[in-house]
């Protein structure tokens, strides 16, 4: 799985780093979300699909390899 | 959905050797000499944007007393606004009917990078949601206490006084809301009333609504600085916001801001969430009267969803589908902003159109909420279009009650959950009927803040336990 990420559409509500803490952080300066690990292991795919449903502004999506 | 550098409009410059300048969009028909289509705005605006699109198709030139507004409709052409650059597309110009309200040097005064810092209001992070969730369904409470077992309620009223209390505790400070009484709902419906549209012309025109308006702010004013008076004597470990403000000093001794000032910034606080939850509410109720058999879900999911004995705080939170299907329904079909407005700073580029630099350009959640080819049959009430599967909220550029892009409503998680929490809290406790035909209520457009026309009642009852 891959994280793609909108960039204008983000407002750093940092709620996917509260889901997926290893996945996402946010930018204390642009206020954005960076994503520490493009293709997040297996494991964490419960978190990271939470991460994308939650997302405030739906700036978040999941592709499949 | 296409990237950015994709997108006419947010496209990095051409270089400065092949300019581009590409059509001017179509103007409006019926137009009168120098108010333009100001009187139809101020009669009925939906209309008039319906009327635009049909007319001239997905760009229309709209004239308000001179102002010259570009409508933007459709999927495409609203995402090419909402991917629009600060730099490009500046909001704070585009609402001279707030200036008045909010005062000198309060948000639509400051540069667009004093804006971004202000707002960033730490209260909306998603930490603080539970704290909230608490204090809402508390205050829906205290609101009930005063209902009794059975009973009529203006909606409007009753919504309105509620969210004056909840944005005020969970936005500024608990202590601070001990010192509102119901006189600040009705201040602030003033303030709303006070936004026609005719400020397009002059926002001072000597009018009853913007004499009622000033009137308003004025009294607000002292009201507040009674409570600040009061306050002063508090100890320090008991200061909220406002408290910490007033008592910045400037080097010279002198107070750092003014409490008119204070109240501006308590007025920009509490109006973004203020007129938009309270209609929501009520809207969201009137459409669950309209429709039992959505209503009886909704109550069998809250009923079946706190049988665990769980309160609101944790609740309030979780998904809860049905009620949040009819929460979206409501906002889809009577968005509280009926018009998103930018002032174009440099050309705007749309497909082969050119908007050039002075020009607004305009969305309408009210035009896009109902656009045909993205909500089949969109005029009809079915909460269950959020249902997965469907979820025609994901629908970034034309699902837009909050907006969209990086100005999306900051708040519109808040009000989410806020609007849960209250009816999770009701909607347990009473049950509700229209108590007017359930096509007298509807909203009244005549000023830029859409409020519910009156009346707007309902008899309630207290529940068989």
């Amino acid at each position: 799985m891959k994280i793609r990420v909108d960039t204008d559409l983000c407002q750093g509500h940092a709620v996917c780093a509260e889901e997926a803490p290893s996945v996402f952080a946010v930018d204390s300066v642009s206020h954005k979300v960076v994503v520490r690990v493009e293709r997040p292991d297996e494991s964490l795919r419960a978190d990271v699909k939470r991460a994308v449903k939650f997302c405030p502004t739906r700036a978040l999506r999941l592709e499949e390899d | 959905m296409s990237a950015a550098t994709e997108t006419p409009g947010t496209s990095a410059p051409l270089p400065a050797a092949a300019p581009r300048r590409g059509r001017t969009p179509p103007v409006l028909s019926r137009g009168w000499p120098l108010l333009g289509h100001l009187q139809e705005l101020r009669r009925r605006p939906i209309e008039l944007f319906a009327r635009a699109r049909r007319e001239c198709g997905e760009i229309a030139e709209l004239n308000f007393a001179g102002n010259r507004v570009v409508l933007l409709s459709g999927e495409e052409a609203q995402e090419a606004f909402f991917r629009g650059s600060d730099e490009q597309l500046d909001q704070a110009a585009a609402y001279p009917f707030m200036s008045p309200i909010f005062g000198r040097g309060v948000l639509f005064d400051a540069t667009p990078e004093q804006r971004k810092q202000g707002l960033r209001n730490q209260s909306l992070r998603d930490s603080f949601m539970r704290g909230h969730a608490e204090v809402i369904a508390a205050e829906t409470r205290g609101m009930m206490e005063k209902l009794g077992d059975a009973g009529e309620i203006d909606l409007l009223d009753f919504f309105s006084e509620l969210t004056i209390y909840t944005s005020s505790a969970c936005l500024i400070g608990k202590e601070f809301r001990q010192e509102l009484s119901p006189e600040y709902f009705r201040v602030f419906y003033e303030l709303e009333k006070g936004t026609d549209a005719i400020a397009y012309v002059n926002p001072h025109l000597p009018l009853p609504a913007f004499r009622q308006r000033d009137r308003a702010r004025r009294r607000l004013v002292g009201l507040l600085s009674g409570v600040f008076a009061r306050r002063a004597a508090q100890p320090s470990g008991k200061r909220e916001l406002f408290d910490v403000l007033l008592s910045l000093k400037l080097p010279d001794g002198s107070p750092r801001f003014t409490i008119d000032h204070v109240t501006g910034m308590f007025i920009s606080m509490m109006f973004a969430g203020h007129h938009t939850t309270s209609g929501t509410a009520a809207w969201t109720l009137i459409e669950l009267l309209r429709h039992p058999e959505f209503a009886t879900r909704v109550v069998g999911e809250l009923d079946s969803l706190y049988a665990d004995g769980r309160d609101v705080s944790y609740q309030a939170l979780r998904e809860i589908p049905e009620l949040e299907g009819a929460i979206k329904e409501a906002l889809r079909l009577h968005p509280p902003l009926i018009l998103l407005m930018r002032k174009v700073m440099f050309d705007f580029h749309y497909k082969d159109w050119t908007v050039p630099a002075g020009k607004l350009v305009a969305v309408s959640p009210a035009i896009s909420n109902r656009l045909p080819e993205c909500f089949p049959e969109p005029d009809r009430y079915d909460p269950d279009r959020y249902r997965e599967g469907r979820e025609e909220d994901a629908k970034l550029f034309a699902w837009i009650p909050f907006g969209a892009g990086r100005h999306r409503c900051v708040g519109a998680a808040f009000a989410m959950m806020q609007l849960k929490a209250i009816f999770s809290t009701l909607l347990r406790e009473y049950e509700f009927e229209l108590s007017q035909p359930a096509d007298s209520y509807r909203n009244d457009h005549s000023k830029m803040v859409v409020q519910l026309a009156k009346p707007c009642r309902a008899r309630y009852r207290r529940r068989a336990p």
